[in-house]
């Protein structure tokens, strides 16, 4: 089980299939305004602004609307009544799918409320966080879902513990791993533990016993975990409106600055090591 | 089908590709045709094996899951594809997927039952095709 968009929730159920989710991608593309139809159409931005983040967006992977505003080309005011407009505006899947007649009305209400259900695992909460970090979106994410993804990953019991500012790398940190989130406030994030935990974290994702596993397949495997808690933080925000893209694992993390996080878990030592760029 | 049913599977994680080997290898006539690590090898392992069903990370270094399942489905539009990865749930890569025409998106963490249930509803779609006089059906 994890995060899931509607569309796969309808298949995984067995309501439609891919074929049919495809169709009303279709529709939606054909109905959604862009961010930059609606800046155009408010009088916010003209075709010629449009063409100039357009060109910019070519070498910068950023969203139109963000990158808009960084040129001076948007206000950020007028940026988020745009956005308020699109999502206001926009034909969401499970409609989409009653339109082309592949749902009832009836059964989508029905629907959306078993998604919400299957979904409420993965409900992020605010927690007490230090200053600096305390308006962190992301960082709350990561942090509420990791003793989750821990248990479902592996059946490791964990719970968070002190946060405090970086002081140098834990004295047990026989493994460092990172991932970076990059979005309009990005954050790495980097699991640094000795090698019970790893090892334990390893065998679990991976099913094999543990003398079967190198070093380096000790490490993938605090690598894959990482990765499967940033995809998935990755797509609670996205879910709120924020893009948040995922860089796949680094093995050589440096740890450096940030807040460290002590981590009490069932099986070795661990520690969360985030810091923002 | 009377054959095996050729999987080939991406990601650039060994734990997760040996987490889909053992998987898969409780599966009855189906053949582990090679593992990729990124998405650049994805390509040129497809053209070489020519697989029944390629699974396939999002997220990995170098050429991603995405631009490789354009490339893929473009010169092989017969060749299923699913994605497996941690940033399915979110909508636009999920969507971005589909449109390129993968057949199922499917999260992580991820059960065996998943997997099976993918490989089952793959095979079946490979079947009818192959009884329509579509890939393989010659072979």
């Amino acid at each position: 089980m994890s995060i899931k968009f509607f569309g796969q929730f309808l298949i995984d159920q067995g309501e439609v299939d891919a074929s049919h989710v495809r169709e009303a991608l279709g529709l939606m593309d054909a109905e959604n305004a862009t961010i930059s139809a609606l800046a155009i159409k408010q009088g916010f931005m003209s075709h010629k602004d449009v063409t100039r983040v357009n060109a910019e967006q070519r070498s910068r992977d950023r969203a139109f609307g963000d990158l808009a505003v960084e040129m001076g080309l948007l206000q950020p005011g007028q940026l988020v009544e745009v956005l308020q407009r699109q999502r206001s505006q926009r034909l969401p899947i499970g409609q989409a799918l009653v339109r082309l007649g592949y749902l009832q009305t009836d059964r989508l209400g029905v629907l959306l409320d078993a998604y919400k259900v299957d979904q409420s695992e993965f409900e992020v909460s605010q927690c007490e966080l230090p200053d600096g970090l305390a308006s962190h979106r992301l960082g709350h994410c990561v942090l509420d879902l990791l003793p989750r993804f821990l248990m479902r990953v592996a059946g490791i019991q964990a719970k968070t513990g002190a946060i405090r500012g970086f002081d140098g790398a834990p004295g047990f940190a026989e493994v460092r791993v990172s991932v970076s989130l990059r979005g309009a406030r990005g954050l790495e994030v980097a699991l640094a533990s000795d090698l019970e935990f790893a090892e334990a974290l390893a065998t679990a994702a991976s099913g094999l016993e543990p003398a079967d596993l190198d070093p380096e397949m000790i490490a993938d495997g605090v690598g894959e975990f990482l990765n499967v808690l940033g995809g998935n933080a990755a797509s609670a925000m996205a879910k709120e409106g924020h893009a948040t893209e995922l860089g796949p694992p680094d093995y050589e993390a440096e740890l450096c600055d940030g807040w460290i996080v002590d981590l009490a878990v069932g099986v070795g030592r661990a520690a969360l090591v985030l810091s923002t760029f | 089908m009377g054959r095996k049913f050729n999987v080939l599977l991406v990601d650039d994680s060994r734990t997760v590709l040996a987490q889909l080997e053992r998987i898969l290898s409780d599966i009855e006539d189906l053949a582990i045709v090679g593992m990729a690590n990124n998405g650049a090898a994805a390509i040129r392992m497809t053209n070489e094996s020519m697989p029944d069903l390629v699974l396939m990370d999002i997220v990995m270094p170098g050429l991603d899951g995405l631009s490789a399942l354009r490339t893929i489905k473009s010169m092989h539009p017969e060749i299923q594809v699913a994605m497996v990865s941690s940033v399915s749930g979110n909508a636009t890569k999920a969507e971005e997927a589909f449109r390129l025409g993968a057949c199922q998106v499917l999260g992580k963490p991820f059960d065996a039952e998943v997997i099976e249930a993918l490989i089952e509803s793959a095979r079946a779609s490979v079947c009818a095709e192959e009884s329509r006089g579509g890939k393989g059906a010659a072979s």
